[in-house]
């Protein structure tokens, strides 16, 4: 239990290196050891979505990695999106459509849609849904949502 | 699709000083946003004190046992563990929780943080560890070894009311049976005696969570030399977590202060104070150490309210024509093992003659213990439960006269011109057109062509059905004097305290939290409207009772009711001041200057002084007239003369595979009015987020137990099924606006609104779709094997 296991992360840019307990999962330690609060935990069992990050570009959930595992990996956070005090163009799409209530979520849709977005393909709406199925919202119905990202893969499809 | 129709009123009048102005009325860009979408938020979890402990819980596997034996010295000499707590302890330490919401009648079941003797729910707290982390504290829960001896339990409402079933609360309560609360006028038998035609039927509504996607959560932090105990909390009313703490802990309100910040949803499940918030509390006195708890999602299913379970027996008597004549509705609430704060949902004996025009009716509302989960509030608190039935028998009277379900409906409604009227509960409904909602809910969803097309089966085989249901809903409370006649631990007004600063802005303090309502945008809209500053001038400071005037909080979709009230006369205070002082410092009469954004400027001749200049003179005291007090700032409460019920009509249309009993929502249209609409745009949010919960409880949600052993069988997120986002059928939005007469700007409650309808206008679509094979349904969810069960039933 008191095992700890070195790990080297490269996290929204920035190297980090640190020790972690083996059991500790990833969410945990980009919340409460980097104090990367933005990323979410929800249910610890990979349904409900708020603790989605990209993991080498791919969006995963957070509470079903090991720390350990990502060792190695370039991780990025929903506090990456951002710059200075300028909106991306996808979290300005959710203000916008009112894509968001408590927020709670939120974090777990942009980083799903963000990766969504690099595929640089425009969806319709039904195929919106299916990909944003691994992330719930309790607040909104999914409405405003699923017309922030439609917004936004319309604007950055190639 | 969202329209907004007639912004006039049909009825009523509109009360001095109303009139429109420029930012009530707009979708305003939510203040709440930018930090939440930046992963700035600040839920509790987020809060992580130095030298913070961690707390975890031990639960009783048991529906219903005595507890034997604990042993907890394994676990103390675990390394990492600080503290352990067991019932005996708590005993000592604490008073009994005490309950926001009493059931009136009711005895008391006083409960401790930790169970004494006995465990009544699978799920009770019975031990708490604390450790240097959590995984330690859970390591430790391990190893104490706990001794139960099971006693028989009972699950269901109606058994538990049974003679030979268990006893719950032997000691407090006879046969299960908490209380009978009746309530009618008129002689509603009598009525039914010489009836034409007396339909009725048993239903049953399911057990629910709320779900939010954030958890509970509690950091207590005590620094004994202060006497000041602070409580990061995740509660949708703060003040009253206050006064809850202060009770329990036998400590002074003065000693307390609870914050909550953002709250990743509430629903109604974040109400008060629960076992482990005591819990957390004594620890960290007793540890001098910061305390944190998050209750893990297996734990939120047991361990935080659940809601909704209820049996109804409805009945409607009505002439041949198809005119009501009486209704009657006695029905049991499920309390669970305890009375939690709020206890079991009490609104529908208010609204159980629905939008008709009854006058004989009574409701009979019995409060059943079961070895389960305490019932609490949830968005709709009784509501869409009385819904279900009411509006399921509608269509069943229509069916047994050959009538249209629209036109009974209409035939019965209450007509603006009827309104103000009490309904047989004693709720006033104010003020509406509920006749134009179902009319435009027809039109909508093409309900005279889906008549005039015919009955039969379509190309694809599947049958089409539309489903109606029409609603009043409470919003808000009656008065205070109302809450104390039910013995409710709080008032019916809200309040708020306006304070300028040197920067030209306003800050606004609030009790209430923000859990995703908006209300801080509609705050600052309020406020920015009759002051006359930019919107981006207002701060709000939200959920801390250290820095915010002592309130209610944001339950009941009374916020807005109340706190408008409030925001309109702290904002007339502090205008009027600021005029005055303006005027002094532009050599003016008060009434020749006028705010414009950051400035105020005289009419007459343009000259002007910014905002931050007079408040600054305010705040100095420099520069100000001899007979002005120096400060600025205004703290007002106020209370509506009365609760505003809002009011609409759902229509689904419903296709239905009539050999397998899979349907499909298809459209599912949504007309509504909540009065004055302050931001449009947050409005069809609310509207929309609460359909959609209501349509996982009409459609798959269901907290299940096993009657055998009085286990919950599907506690997890991955055996309860909150909908995702393609599960969601076609929703489309109309309104209508009609201003309440007894609120502020006219607003009437919008919150809790959509979980009323979408159980029974799909029930009512599938049955329309099955009426060629006599199908009627009384049961939530509503599922394939439902109707296809319904299907065998009425073949047989």
């Amino acid at each position: 239990m008191a095992d700890e296991v070195a790990v080297t992360v490269t996290i929204n840019g920035e190297t980090v290196t640190d020790r972690v307990p083996a059991r500790m999962h990833a969410a945990d330690f980009l919340r409460h050891r980097l104090g990367l609060t933005g990323t979410h935990v929800g249910c610890e069992q990979g349904v409900c979505g708020m603790c989605t990050v990209l993991v080498n570009g791919e969006a995963v959930k957070s509470c079903l990695m090991f720390a350990a595992q990502l060792d190695g990996c370039a991780v990025e956070t929903v506090e990456s999106l951002a710059t200075g005090d300028q909106l991306n163009p996808l979290q300005q799409a959710f203000k916008d459509e009112h894509g968001l209530q408590c927020g709670f979520c939120t974090p777990g849709f942009l980083m799903t849609a963000t990766a969504l977005a690099r595929r640089g393909q425009r969806l319709c709406a039904a195929e919106i849904r299916e990909e944003i199925a691994g992330v719930l919202c309790r607040c909104t119905g999914y409405d405003g949502i699923v017309k922030a990202i439609a917004r936004h893969l319309d604007e950055t499809a190639v | 699709m969202t329209e907004t129709l007639e912004r006039r009123p049909t009825v009523g009048e509109e009360r001095g000083g109303q009139e429109r102005t420029s930012l009530i009325g707009t979708s305003a860009a939510r203040k709440e946003d930018d930090r939440l979408l930046r992963g700035d938020g600040r839920f509790t979890d987020d809060v992580d004190p130095l030298h913070v402990l961690e707390m975890a819980v031990g639960r009783s596997p048991y529906p219903h046992a005595r507890i034997v034996s604990i042993d907890v010295s394994a676990a103390l000499e675990f390394e990492g563990v600080r503290q352990i707590l067991v019932g005996a302890d708590v005993r000592r330490m604490s008073a009994p929780l005490t309950v926001l919401r009493p059931v009136p009648g009711a005895p008391k079941l006083p409960y401790y943080a930790l169970a004494q003797d006995v465990v009544r729910y699978e799920g009770e707290p019975v031990v708490s560890v604390v450790a240097t982390s959590r995984a330690i504290a859970e390591d430790a829960l391990e190893l104490i070894d706990i001794e139960y001896e099971p006693i028989p339990h009972v699950s269901d409402v109606i058994d538990a009311q049974d003679p030979e079933a268990p006893q719950i609360h032997p000691d407090l309560v006879e046969g299960n049976l908490m209380v009978v609360n009746p309530e009618g006028t008129g002689d509603p038998e009598a009525r039914i005696r010489s009836a034409d035609v007396v339909v009725s039927g048993r239903f049953r509504i399911n057990r629910v969570t709320g779900l939010p996607m954030e958890t509970r959560a509690i950091v207590a932090e005590w620094r004994p030399g202060a006497r000041e105990l602070t409580v990061h909390s995740s509660t949708q009313v703060p003040h009253l977590v206050r006064k809850q703490l202060a009770e329990v802990l036998g400590l002074a309100e003065s000693d307390i202060r609870a914050v909550a910040s953002d709250l990743g949803g509430a629903y109604g499940l974040k109400l008060g104070i629960y076992p482990e918030d005591v819990l957390a509390c004594l620890h960290a006195m007793a540890l001098r150490r910061p305390v944190k708890w998050v209750e893990d999602r297996m734990e939120f299913f047991r361990a935080t309210t659940h809601a909704r379970e209820a049996t109804h027996d409805y009945r409607i008597a009505a002439r041949s024509d198809g005119r009501i004549v009486a209704i009657t509705n006695t029905y049991a609430t499920d309390m669970g093992g305890w009375n939690s704060g709020f206890g079991s949902a009490q609104l529908s004996s208010v609204v159980f003659t629905g939008p008709y025009k009854v006058s004989d009716g009574y409701v009979e509302r019995r409060v059943v213990l079961t070895n389960k989960t305490p019932i609490g509030a949830y968005r709709g608190y009784g509501q869409p439960e009385v819904n279900f039935a009411c509006e399921r028998l509608i269509d069943q009277l229509a069916r047994k006269l050959g009538l249209d379900p629209l036109d009974v409906r209409a035939a019965n409604m209450l007509r603006p011109e009827d309104l103000p009227w009490r309904n047989p509960a004693g709720a006033v409904y104010d003020s509406g057109d509920y006749e134009r909602c179902l009319r435009m809910a027809a039109e909508a969803i093409g309900y005279d062509a889906h008549r005039a097309a015919g009955r039969g089966p379509r190309a694809d085989g599947r049958y089409v059905g539309i489903g109606l249901s029409s609603f009043v809903e409470r919003t808000g409370y009656a008065s205070a004097r109302f809450l104390a006649n039910r013995g409710s631990q709080y008032g019916a007004h809200e309040s708020v305290t306006l304070r300028a600063n040197r920067s030209g802005g306003i800050d606004l303090y609030t009790g209430v939290s923000t859990m995703g309502q908006s209300s801080e945008t509609a705050f600052a809209q309020i406020v920015a409207d009759v002051f006359g500053c930019d919107y981006d001038a207002v701060k709000v400071h939200a959920g801390d009772t250290a820095a915010s005037p002592l309130n209610t909080g944001a339950f009941a979709s009374r916020t807005l009711i109340a706190a408008s009230g409030a925001l309109k006369e702290a904002s007339e205070k502090l205008r009027d001041k600021t005029l005055r002082l303006a005027a002094y410092c532009l050599e003016a009469p008060a009434e020749d200057v006028e705010i414009a954004g950051a400035v105020v400027r005289r009419r007459d001749t343009g000259a002007s002084v910014t905002l931050a200049e007079v408040f600054s003179r305010a705040i100095t005291g420099q520069g100000i007239p001899p007979e002005e007090e120096p400060g600025l700032e205004s703290t007002s409460h106020f209370e509506p003369t009365d609760a505003a019920y809002s009011f609409g009509t759902a229509a689904a249309l419903v296709s239905v595979d009539p050999e397998t009993g899979d349907f499909d929502v298809e459209r599912f249209v949504m007309v509504h009015d909540c009065g004055v609409a302050v931001n449009p745009k947050i409005v069809e949010g609310q509207v929309r987020g609460a359909l959609v919960q209501g349509l996982g409880a009409a459609l798959g949600e269901e907290l299940r137990y096993d009657a055998e052993t009085g286990q919950l069988v599907n506690g997890t997120m991955m055996d309860y099924f909150a909908p995702a986002a393609p599960d969601v059928p076609p929703i489309e939005l109309l309104h209508t606006e009609v201003p309440s007469p007894v609120t502020t700007f006219g607003v009437r409650g919008v919150g809790e609104v959509g979980t009323i309808p979408p159980a029974a206008a799909i029930a009512n679509g599938i049955c329309d779709a099955l009426a060629d094979f006599g199908v009627e349904l009384h049961t939530m969810p509503l599922t394939p094997e439902v109707v296809w069960r319904a299907l065998q039933e009425a073949s047989r």
